[in-house]
């Protein structure tokens, strides 16, 4: 069973996020702020990831999974755009954030990625961004935004580039989950549970802690959340293979984890889809109304947020801390 | 309506059915690449032959490719899976004639349009799509005229489009072959 169908049968909701005038979108991440609203961050793309199921009758001509870029463009461009949902999940306002032109993009992969939307004394996107040198090198970045509620318009003021920790050293930081109740603090890592803290220069290491031991590689995800007395993200794991043809393929499946005041990783839950594609993507959860708004894509070409019951997260908790 | 289509589909997510109507959802909002990740899970999880939604589908992500412009090797390919999928329906080549048409490929755009009238002249009839893909039975013998009077088959070119011009066509079609005969004759 999915996810999509146990909430929705105890009482949940299942909402498609479409942005007008685009394709579709990917990666939604929902956020509520301080005056209620649902917000929530969608990316937007200019390729479309065709990934064959099943039997893979019929694959692309690259193979089962690839990214249709425009032919003449291999670049793979990514915009964000901010969108407010009413307590219906019926999206009232959508517009495209506004991003500021620090500098020309100088690799095939552009914009701010996977952005995580939080509340830390301003809004900000959390995300990856890879296009500032010339291999690639993808490193967390922290965007503020001025958003105008009453034009509905949201705008880049400010762009910080997150280091990992010294020395600095790896090719590609990104997935690192925001804490929502501890300012600039991330769990950068999940086995052992790493988190550090952006100082606005630095970042330094905060703890390194084993807790449990998941089988497979824990990557984020969405924000940690307060929930009750304990703090809860979703995570998903990849099998990366490729098939006979040496040609790529990958399936992702998402836990929920569940971690102490300290941050220690002291569950996890088993592995879930969301409606059952190989390649499901979640990177927004959010306590609205005493349940669980979860926001996540499938085959990087569809957004949705799920309204998930409180007693099935419950559930899940219980599941995790028994596992 | 997207989201009763999308519940039933989480109750059964491997219905090929299920699956089509929700990229049909998708595509009529213009959001092309939520309908493509459908239309090809209706294809994978669809039966092995002689299914109207595998092949609609194939010929569907043809079309949703070619919105989205500057993807012609996937156009291409979706086409010819769904023609590989049901070699003995003339839509699938139709719709790769007017692919090439549209490319000036004057010789493939001829043949394909050939092999679809072809296959489109027996006598055992076909089951109907579940949507509309854009074929009209008089749509091969148009292809074959375009095509061929660029191949330099002129005579032959006016005598298909008048013979069209003759049958009750849509708006569409006899607007096109005006035009077409105000510059060749």
């Amino acid at each position: 069973m999915n996810l999509v169908q146990k909430a929705v049968e105890q009482g949940g909701k299942l909402a498609p996020i479409a942005i007008p005038n685009t394709f579709g979108g990917m990666n939604p991440s929902v956020f509520i702020d301080k005056d209620g609203d649902i917000l929530v961050n969608v990316r937007v793309v200019n390729y479309i990831l065709y990934h064959s199921e099943n039997k893979q009758l019929y694959p692309s001509r690259w193979g089962p999974l690839a990214y249709l870029h425009p032919e003449k463009d291999q670049r793979l461009v990514t915009e964000n755009y901010l969108v407010r949902l009413n307590s219906d999940l019926v999206m009232t306002d959508c517009t495209k954030v506004e991003m500021l032109e620090l500098h020309q993009p100088i690799w095939e992969f552009v914009g701010l990625e996977d952005a995580r939307l939080v509340y830390w004394d301003d809004y900000y996107l959390i995300g990856v961004r890879r296009d500032t040198t010339t291999n690639g090198v993808g490193r967390m970045e922290l965007t503020k935004i001025a958003l105008d509620k009453e034009n509905w318009v949201a705008k880049e003021v400010d762009r910080k580039r997150i280091p990992a920790p010294v020395p600095d050293a790896s090719y590609c930081e990104k997935n690192w989950m925001p804490v929502l109740d501890r300012p600039y603090h991330f769990v950068k890592w999940s086995s052992p549970v790493e988190v550090v803290e952006f100082d606005g220069t630095q970042t330094k290491q905060v703890s390194v802690r084993q807790g449990i031991q998941p089988a497979k590689d824990q990557r984020g995800g969405s924000q940690l959340i307060r929930w009750g007395n304990c703090y809860i993200s979703i995570t998903h794991e990849v099998d990366l293979f490729k098939n006979y043809l040496n040609q790529k393929d990958g399936i992702y499946r998402h836990r929920l984890c569940v971690y102490d005041d300290q941050l220690n990783l002291v569950g996890l839950s088993k592995e879930f889809s969301f409606l059952d594609f190989r390649i499901e993507f979640c990177v927004g959860i959010a306590e609205y109304q005493n349940d669980l708004l979860i926001s996540f894509a499938v085959a990087d070409n569809a957004a949705f947020v799920l309204v998930t019951p409180r007693v099935i997260i419950e559930d899940l908790i219980a599941e995790a801390l028994d596992a | 309506m997207l989201d009763e289509l999308i519940y039933a589909l989480s109750k059964d997510p491997f219905n090929p059915q299920l699956n089509f109507e929700v990229a049909v959802e998708y595509e009529k909002a213009d959001q092309i690449a939520s309908a493509v990740s459908f239309y090809l899970r209706t294809a994978e999880y669809g039966k092995e032959w002689g299914d109207v939604y595998v092949y609609t589908s194939l010929l569907k992500l043809a079309k949703c490719f070619n919105e989205q412009t500057d993807r012609l090797t996937t156009v291409a390919n979706c086409l010819m899976q769904a023609i590989g999928y049901d070699p003995d329906r003339p839509e699938g080549f139709f719709l790769l004639s007017q692919f090439h048409e549209r490319q000036g490929n004057w010789r493939e755009a001829w043949v394909y349009a050939r092999i679809g009238q072809n296959v489109s002249g027996d006598d055992f009839g076909y089951n109907p799509l579940p949507t509309d893909v854009g074929y009209v039975e008089y749509a091969l013998d148009f292809e074959e005229a375009v095509a061929g009077w660029w191949l330099g088959r002129r005579d032959e070119s006016i005598r298909i489009f008048n013979e069209l011009l003759s049958m009750e066509i849509s708006d569409e079609y006899r607007q096109a072959i005006e035009a077409n005969l105000a510059v060749i004759l």
